[in-house]
């Protein structure tokens, strides 16, 4: 059964008793013949009765954060993808990076592309710009994406007719987070050659294409990235001569 | 059996007390882990079934028919354990051949019941927590009653936007929730009686 905004607001109606009468007993007649209509009705009524229940959800959210809390003190977490300062993302990135050299030393032969992507991936970090904007939507989509709901920035930027670059380099870097790497390389790539996010660009699109198992495809991206010389330069060339030697 | 300490845990429980409800948390969940670990099921596995429980734990104290004859650790035990089974029954990977599970008397047949019964709505609360900011600002005020209007003017948004959103959001988190194989089993398993 096709969902539209129509026939929410009929069984909204409905399950609120707020449908006129005439309206309500053509419902209940429509209800009667049509069982994919009864389950869909049946799965508003359950929605809206368990998640009016704002103590129980409440409780749940506190359950999460705790066991949230309880696993960071558990672990030693990467450096957080918020950090605004150039240096310390940079930093990061060089432990990652000297991390997994260090272990493409040591288990060369094991290693596949799709490790080196586990390597050398860093989410594109939140910038001082975007955090500081005013505006209700965006503030709640950078917040969303500096937490890792990517599933959630995924669904509302992708409703956006008109992203501009920064926006696109969030949802690719989201969709690369919930396994939809074809869409992210297609945005990627539809990143403007002129603005400052075109070398940005390239570099996660060449992980998509490590993600994908097609380094075939990273190199040439490898290679345009280290002939730009800029700030993903160094990175590009490690990366490259770690494809090379496979 | 319900000791000054217990009393004290469920009394942290119902009123939110993050610090108690932390150090049941601590202290428990190795041993949940654990069980669920030795029986085909992973680490979010066990987590799921020790919030879903807990949960469980909490809705009966808000409707005061919590009804402890043993110490809450073998309760809550008890409760984590017949969950486990109950969703390896659904999702077919165990086939149950014990006679007498070992926690029979203190979980009784209603307290079974309404864990059947509350299955459903884990994985709605669980996808609803996903949502965006946004989306769950807007479906919340929808689900405690209040009108396109009220709405509207809570958020700021228009009215026409209010409703384009609370459908988009809406049919997203149903479109979620479908897609979760927990609910799936279910639709193919249906819980007795529901």
């Amino acid at each position: 059964m096709e969902r539209t905004p129509e026939i929410f607001e009929k069984i909204e109606g409905y399950l609120a008793h707020t449908l006129p009468k005439e309206e309500a007993i053509a419902f209940e007649k429509e209800l009667i013949a049509n069982p994919e209509l009864q389950e869909e009705v049946e799965k508003h009524r359950v929605l809206h009765k368990t998640l009016s229940d704002k103590d129980t959800l409440d409780f749940k959210e506190k359950l999460m954060q705790i066991s949230a809390t309880i696993k960071e003190e558990q672990s030693h977490p990467p450096a957080p993808v918020s950090s605004p300062s150039y240096w310390k993302i940079a930093a990061s990135i060089a432990i990652l990076l000297g991390v997994g050299m260090l272990f493409w030393y040591t288990y060369t032969n094991q290693h596949n592309t799709q490790d080196l992507y586990g390597v050398y991936y860093e989410p594109f970090p939140v910038e001082d710009a975007m955090r500081g904007n005013t505006n209700n939507e965006m503030h709640s989509i950078i917040k969303n994406y500096a937490k890792g709901a990517y599933d959630s920035v995924a669904v509302v930027l992708e409703k956006h007719p008109n992203l501009d670059s920064q926006l696109q380099l969030y949802l690719g870097n989201s969709y690369l987070n919930i396994d939809q790497e074809e869409k992210a390389a297609s945005l990627f790539k539809d990143i403007k050659s002129s603005g400052k996010y075109y070398e940005i660009a390239k570099w996660y699109l060449s992980l998509t294409y490590l993600k994908l198992n097609t380094p075939e495809k990273s190199i040439p991206l490898l290679k345009e990235i280290i002939t730009y010389n800029g700030a993903y330069k160094d990175k590009a060339t490690r990366l490259l001569t770690a494809l090379e030697k496979k | 059996m319900n000791t000054t300490e217990d009393r004290k845990i469920l009394e942290g429980i119902v009123a939110g007390n993050e610090v108690i409800i932390t150090t049941f948390y601590r202290k428990n969940l190795p041993y949940i882990r654990q069980y669920i670990l030795q029986n085909s099921g992973n680490e979010e596995d066990a987590e799921d079934v020790f919030q879903d429980a807990l949960i469980l734990v909490y809705q009966k104290l808000k409707t005061d028919s919590l009804d402890l004859h043993s110490s809450l650790r073998t309760y809550f035990y008890g409760i984590c354990k017949n969950m486990w089974r109950n969703r390896l029954r659904k999702n077919k990977k165990m086939i149950i051949t014990e006679k007498l599970p070992e926690d029979a008397e203190i979980i009784t047949p209603t307290v079974i019941q309404d864990i059947e019964h509350k299955e459903r709505e884990h994985v709605y609360r669980k996808h609803f927590l996903k949502l965006s900011d946004a989306c769950r600002e807007v479906l919340s005020l929808i689900f405690q009653g209040n009108s396109m209007k009220d709405i509207a003017r809570i958020t700021g948004y228009s009215e026409g936007y209010t409703r384009k959103k609370k459908f988009e959001c809406k049919r997203y988190l149903i479109e979620m929730i479908e897609k979760d194989h927990a609910y799936l089993e279910l639709q193919l398993n249906p819980e007795k009686g529901s």
